[in-house]
């Protein structure tokens, strides 16, 4: 499944570079702006270092969220159909297409990360910790995917999907600590970030390449590896509604 | 569904025929575990499609009417794509894909991206798929819809191979008259739900009425004694006349020819024309399902095919 995507980008390369253009003018242009009102508390360091993490995991989760309308495509299609009468069990179906939405979003970073070091943003040097933080990337990008499944298989139609897969992107960007710290937030909005994998994985990812502060990545974590485990556990189950 | 009762015999071509909307569909799906029955019973290979769905899966594949393979990647990679779900070893994959590509003869294409494929190419490739696996049972949902006739043939050609080759049995939907005639064993007419009527094409044909032979014979008269042997080899018991014309209803019109002209050459009769009128499985349909078949395209869904593929 990851190998048919591959095939795919390699293929027909548009999408990497449209899907690039959002994030860069986030680091480009929103960064540099913000960075010049200093209203904002980074952990000492560069407010376009601190929004980097956040950036890379807006473009790559959202890539993720969108991979569902693949499905809806492949519904509308006959391909569906034929995998579900493969011997190939549900789960792994859901899991492989999953990451294999992975594959799509990491290349994200290849494209976002020579555009930081461009604008002067300081990572961390360490080749295990980048490491890390890409395998952490490619894994939750999986659990949004199979999110994205999940909604697919209620959502049949693509122009459904497009509206609810907006109506979630956002929220999520902006209830987390993307751009801000979740301490700036009213409490009410506060309190939701908290339930928002995404907060988690962008505070993994940051300590892991900007801030080299780990002191949360043990929680953040078994966040991810929890919602990751629900959301393949939920998509596989409703996987076979999305063809009736 | 309307209590289908169904059987199906092992390595046969075997054709669901019936109108649009009639559950040829839904019953293949069914049959493919796809959607569960709300109630009864179907076997695949007497495996309870209910409780051994799994098992199933590894014995059939299933084409579906729309279309099953991805347009933005080359044939080539289709099959390897479908080659690695399925699950063949690494080491005979290679082998598994270039038979197949080589069966359907699909070489030429093999590395061309399949959004530039014709209907007929897409159709062979989507076959090429599914015999990876050599599966015991295909079922095909509207093989040929879309197609242009020689397409047809080809792909009905690809078929017949296929069954001789691995001894598969091939279950196919269709609303296709002719297709069901020309290519399968064995013909289920379905409408509403339900089977109106199981057999060959033949068969079913004969169970209309019989087959009409018409000669035109010069002049002579006709013996009173040859007459009585005529209308006692009739189905109708009757032999009708005019002009120089007789005419005469029997079950198999191949079968009862020698034997008329027999009567009629020692009757010293000589015959100048001979035609036979067979019924259609079209006579046959209005007879079991109460209405005619439209054997016209549904526009709307081939369009709709067609509409996919360009989507790439």
């Amino acid at each position: 499944m990851m190998e048919l995507e591959l095939r795919r980008l390699k293929h027909d390369r548009t999408e990497l570079y449209t899907r690039a253009i959002q994030p860069i003018l986030w680091i480009v242009v929103f960064g540099p702006i913000m960075a010049a009102v200093k209203a904002i508390p980074t952990e000492g360091i560069s407010y376009i270092a601190y929004i980097t993490p956040g950036v890379l995991i807006q473009s790559t989760v959202f890539v993720s969220i969108f991979y569902g309308l693949t499905i809806v495509w492949e519904r509308d299609s006959g391909i569906l159909k034929k995998l579900l009468v493969t011997p190939t069990p549900r789960y792994a179906t859901v899991i492989g297409r999953s990451m294999a939405a992975g594959v799509r979003a990491v290349f994200q970073i290849l494209i976002i990360v020579p555009v930081a070091l461009l604008m002067g943003v300081g990572f961390v040097p360490n080749v295990i910790y980048f490491i890390l933080a890409f395998l952490i990337i490619f894994f939750a990008s999986g659990g949004f995917a199979a999110a994205s499944l999940f909604i697919a298989s209620f959502m049949k139609t693509r122009e459904r999907f497009m509206g609810l897969g907006q109506a979630i992107t956002f929220p999520l960007f902006f209830m987390s600590n993307a751009l801000y710290p979740i301490s700036m937030m009213p409490p009410i909005i506060r309190e939701i970030s908290m339930f928002n994998p995404m907060t988690y994985l962008v505070d993994a990812v940051r300590g892991l390449t900007v801030s080299g502060n780990l002191s949360n990545l043990g929680l953040d974590l078994l966040v991810i590896v929890l919602f990751n485990l629900a959301m393949f556990v939920i998509a596989s189950v409703n996987f076979k509604r999305i063809i009736e | 569904m309307d209590g289908v009762d169904l059987r199906v015999e092992a390595g046969r071509i075997f054709a669901l025929l019936g109108p649009n909307g009639a559950g040829k569909t839904t019953l293949m799906r069914i049959l493919t575990t796809q959607i569960k029955p709300t109630s009864g019973e179907a076997r695949v290979f007497g495996l309870d499609v209910l409780r051994a769905g799994a098992e199933i899966r590894k014995l059939v594949s299933y084409i579906p009417q729309e279309m099953s393979v991805w347009t933005d990647i080359s044939g080539y990679e289709n099959l390897l794509i479908y080659a690695k779900i399925y699950g063949i070893p690494p080491r005979e994959r290679k082998a598994a894909i270039e038979e197949a590509l080589e069966k359907m003869g699909l070489r030429e294409v093999a590395n061309d991206l399949v959004k530039n494929y014709s209907g007929g190419m897409l159709r062979r490739l989507e076959i090429a798929c599914t015999i990876l696996i050599k599966p015991k049972i295909l079922f095909l949902d509207e093989p040929t819809i879309g197609l242009d006739p020689s397409a047809r043939k080809v792909v009905w050609e690809e078929l017949a191979q296929i069954r001789k080759d691995y001894g598969a049995t091939i279950f196919f939907n269709t609303h296709y008259m002719d297709e069901a005639d020309l290519y399968s064993d064995e013909i289920a007419i379905i409408n509403r739900g339900k089977i109106m009527k199981q057999g060959t094409a033949e068969e079913l044909k004969r169970s209309v009425g019989g087959e009409v032979v018409q000669f035109e014979i010069k002049g002579e008269k006709i013996s009173g004694d040859c007459w009585e042997r005529l209308r006692a080899l009739s189905m109708t018991n009757d032999v009708t006349a005019s002009d120089s014309k007789i005419s005469l209803v029997v079950g198999d019109a191949e079968r009862a020819l020698p034997g008329i002209m027999e009567i009629l050459r020692s009757g010293g009769v000589s015959v100048e024309r001979i035609s036979i009128t067979k019924p259609t499985l079209d006579d046959v349909f209005l007879k079991y399902a109460g209405t005619r078949l439209e054997s016209h395209d549904r526009i709307g869904e081939v369009r709709h095919v067609r509409r996919m593929i360009g989507r790439g």
